[in-house]
């Protein structure tokens, strides 16, 4: 439900909001010299505007952004209205449970946390999660008044075992968790999922950005981490609407996350126009990939997109780099800001543009203010996984807190929010339970990474604490 | 695809057993109410609704299936049931030697008389009153997580969490189908089927995968539109590519999903989205069909439809019965019932000639049928 305010402000600033969106027609003007190198991408207010620019129409009270709030320009099958649409609307969930009795000889309030595999690829990720989640917890209990049950972890690592992430939610559902946290993996999330609305156990993603993970119509599930669409639809504007790109080559792992992930900037590029010269794999670890090299270089891009872990990627900017592909300009996901990419890159990390949640440099008093508590528990500075996962803990124990040990009326409460503060920023949900809040972009400049300043959003939150509103 | 009565004795079963339940079905001389003259299927006067005080032991059921020798089993949150003569639920849960208590599909091997169980972690054969169980590590199960099970030949087919198994009753080898050796876009896979001589594995983001086991083809039906924010135009394939339940009978296939409803009879597809359609919701947990007429169970109620007029059924803010049966070009007929469904959220279905039963988020429906002539079969027909 949004708030009188939230209307007021959105029916009084069409004209600008529109005006800063993605539906001009104008070329921006290029960015002040402060902006670093001058990449600044485009402000847009998604769910903040309450028109949708694809059919003029006017969004009624609970009524969200059509398609994520992706540009107008990259809409598919733009001009044609659809025979139906769906999530303009959020699916409601009609079966019962929110006036069950509580379960009997309560200890705890469980919540089940799925991290990845520790040795796998997202290993370290999953454990810098981890460490936010735990002090979410921590925080929690500590601020327990007396009388009130503790938050307790019910902690699971995903295993080699073919679909174990189903195995384990299940295992949550034995545990009679109320809700649970997780995970990276895209495979593993979406079986998970599947396996949540068997459960009717609730689910917060905090890190995994495949893109199809919330259009499955699961009513079941919330997404605090900005996923792979919302950097696709800004990476293509700002590759081919601002850099003047039109010869753009994709480089990106064989693998789904690496599948799904650039789905969304190839169909967006090739609605504006510029379809990609090539559109080449690589397998996680490859060292030698010197025909996709070659093929790249025959393709005479002028810009080049990366997709894999950060240290394979950094390998491919070197070896393109030095294999002579000089003038294209070279693009990539919010993964390779981690310090593999530019051990592995070295030199030619200069000049690279990322898309990236925000500044984590900014002075902003609540993010500065979870350092300080997360490097006094855990003597490192919290990186984006940690924030975004003590983010979804907060965000799940505050539900628990509002609705009791009921997981059908926790659901209620995380399915009707559209706007959470946290300190990773303001959130702003659509009609899949998605945060499409406005993410800026990074570019390595003398050897470090220089964040765009985050689009500004025409409606301040009202402060820096949850402004939950339950349907 | 749903099992027929196979034996003599099996038959004389169930003829007991549906005298026993009695449905008010008419010979060929009578003539059904006049209300529902031009309905081509059956249509339930009133619902009978089973709870924990009659022993089953959760809300939830999930599943349904009335066996070809007349028993009643049904798969619940917390157990195997079966109906006993009295009306009451006997459970069988994991001290019974099922592998889990979440009891989520049932088939039955109408050649041994087997009852086939899919359950939240691992597959079981109920034979002879043992349970036997197989589980990701102690067979080829492809994931403990199996949310569909059919008996095709001599092979029990399971979808799981993490793909499609297959396992040959006579040797006990297990065939596993996943996007590593199939046409399946995704191994996420949500229920298995079979008409004749096809295997349909209905997929989460892959649609439906038909297989033919005598050539090991595989093809697959997917959505047109290739994305997830619309429907681009009406009947052109599949509504969506996460299949909720794939269902076969007489030649016709049946999609439900989370986003509507779609039919496949061979030549071309029919879709149905809510709003622009009487089916009551968009999200559809599953499909029973019978003589081409589609029993659909949603979040919101019952839908039966062959395609032209739909009958729905909803509970009330009072807990009472609504049928609503759409005619085309007509207004719709809106009947206020004194009994409804034990819940809208409607899990799943058994339907046959006699009665329907449904599995629902709260409870047990029984739905006992106005007198309807009953489809004419080979047998009643022969003099």
């Amino acid at each position: 439900m949004k708030t009188p305010l939230f209307w007021s402000l959105a029916v009084a600033l069409p004209v600008s909001v529109a005006a800063a969106g993605y539906g001009y027609v104008e070329k921006p003007e290029p960015p002040a010299a402060e902006k670093d190198d001058g990449c600044a991408s485009v402000p847009v207010d998604p769910a903040l505007v309450n028109t949708n620019q694809t059919t003029g129409a006017t969004y009624a009270e609970d009524e969200y952004p059509y398609y994520a709030n992706t540009p107008d320009d990259m809409i598919p099958f733009r001009g044609v209205e659809p025979y139906y649409r769906y999530w303009t609307k959020r699916l409601p969930f009609r079966g019962p449970g929110r006036d069950y009795p509580d379960p009997p000889n309560l200890k705890s309030l469980k919540v089940g946390l799925l991290s990845p595999a520790p040795y796998g690829p997202e290993g370290a990720r999953g454990a810098r999660t981890k460490k936010g989640v735990v002090l979410a917890f921590e925080e929690a209990n500590a601020a327990r008044r007396p009388g009130q049950l503790p938050f307790e972890i019910i902690a699971r690592d995903d295993a080699p075992l073919w679909g174990s992430a189903a195995n384990i939610a299940v295992d949550f559902a034995d545990n009679e968790v109320l809700g649970f946290l997780g995970t990276i993996d895209g495979d593993a999330t979406h079986v998970a999922l599947r396996a949540t609305l068997k459960l009717e156990t609730y689910m917060i993603n905090t890190s995994d950005p495949d893109p199809t993970l919330t259009e499955t119509q699961i009513p079941w599930l919330t997404r605090v981490f900005p996923d792979d669409r919302q950097q696709c639809f800004r990476l293509a504007n700002l590759i081919v609407k601002q850099r003047d790109c039109k010869r753009i080559a994709i480089l990106r792992e064989s693998s789904r996350p690496g599948r799904v992930g650039v789905m969304h900037f190839i169909n967006y590029i090739r609605r504006l126009g510029f379809p990609p010269v090539q559109h080449l794999f690589f397998k996680p670890g490859d060292k030698d990939i010197t025909m996709q090299i070659d093929a790249i270089k025959a393709a005479e891009p002028d810009a080049v997109l990366f997709y894999g872990q950060p240290d394979d990627c950094g390998r491919f900017v070197k070896q393109l780099r030095e294999a002579g592909l000089k003038r294209a300009q070279f693009f990539g996901f919010d993964r390779l800001q981690e310090a593999s990419f530019k051990e592995n890159a070295g030199a030619y990390a200069e000049g690279m543009t990322i898309c990236y949640f925000f500044n984590p440099g900014r002075p902003n008093q609540v993010w500065q203010d979870f350092i300080a508590r997360f490097q006094n528990r855990w003597g490192e500075k919290p990186d984006i996984y940690a924030a975004y996962g003590y983010d979804g803990a907060k965000l799940m124990l505050e539900a628990i807190d509002h609705a009791g040990p009921n997981r059908f009326r926790v659901r209620d409460y995380l399915a009707g929010l559209n706007e959470y503060d946290g300190v990773t920023g303001h959130m702003i949900f659509d009609g899949r339970w998605d945060n499409i809040v406005p993410i800026t972009t990074a570019h390595f400049k003398d050897g470090a990474w220089h964040y765009d300043p985050l689009p500004e959003l025409r409606r301040k939150p009202v402060s820096q604490t949850a402004q939950a509103t339950p349907k | 695809m749903k099992t027929s009565i196979q034996s003599p004795t099996v038959l004389l079963g169930g003829m007991l057993l549906a005298g026993a339940f009695a449905a008010p079905c008419l010979g060929a001389a009578e003539a059904p109410p006049a209300t529902f003259r031009d309905v081509p299927f059956p249509v339930i006067e009133r619902f009978e609704n089973f709870g924990q005080e009659h022993g089953i032991p959760h809300y939830k059921v999930h599943a349904v299936l009335k066996t070809s020798d007349g028993q009643l089993w049904i798969g619940t949150y917390n157990g195997l049931c079966q109906r006993q003569p009295d009306g009451t639920f006997k459970r069988y849960g994991p001290e019974d030697g099922l592998s889990h208590k979440m009891a989520m599909c049932l088939a039955e091997d109408t050649a041994t008389g087997d009852l086939w169980v899919g359950t939240m972690r691992g597959l079981n054969r109920v034979s002879g009153g043992k349970i036997t169980s197989y589980t990701q590590t102690s067979s080829g199960l492809p994931n403990n997580v199996v949310y569909g099970v059919d008996v095709v030949g001599e092979n029990v087919w399971a979808a799981t969490a993490a793909g499609t198994g297959a396992m040959n009753l006579k040797t006990g080898e297990w065939q596993i189908y996943d996007h590593n050796n199939s046409i399946m876009h995704e191994p996420w896979c949500y229920s298995v089927t079979h008409s004749k001589d096809k295997i349909f594995i209905g997929v989460w983001g892959g649609g439906i995968v038909e297989h033919d086991p005598k050539r090991g083809s595989f093809k697959e039906y997917r959505d047109p539109d290739g994305d997830f924010h619309y429907d681009l135009v009406p009947d052109d394939g599949p509504i969506n590519d996460i299949t909720s339940w794939v269902n076969w009978e007489d030649g016709v296939l049946w999609q439900s999903t989370y986003f509507g409803m779609s039919r496949y009879d061979g030549t071309g597809w029919k879709t149905w989205v809510e709003e622009k359609s009487p089916l009551l919701s968009n999200f559809v947990n599953f499909v029973w069909p019978l003589h081409r007429v589609g029993w659909i169970g949603s979040d919101k109620g019952l839908s039966v439809t062959d395609g032209t007029i739909w009958v729905n059924y909803e509970v009330g803010e009072h807990d009472e019965g609504i049928r609503t049966i759409h005619r085309p070009g007509q207004p719709p007929e809106v009947t206020q019932m004194s009994t409804a469904l034990a819940n809208g959220f409607v899990l799943g279905i058994y339907v046959d000639d006699d009665e329907a039963w449904f599995g629902t988020s709260h409870g047990l429906s029984r739905g006992i049928f106005a007198p309807y002539k009953k489809p004419a079969t080979v047998a009643a027909t022969q003099p």
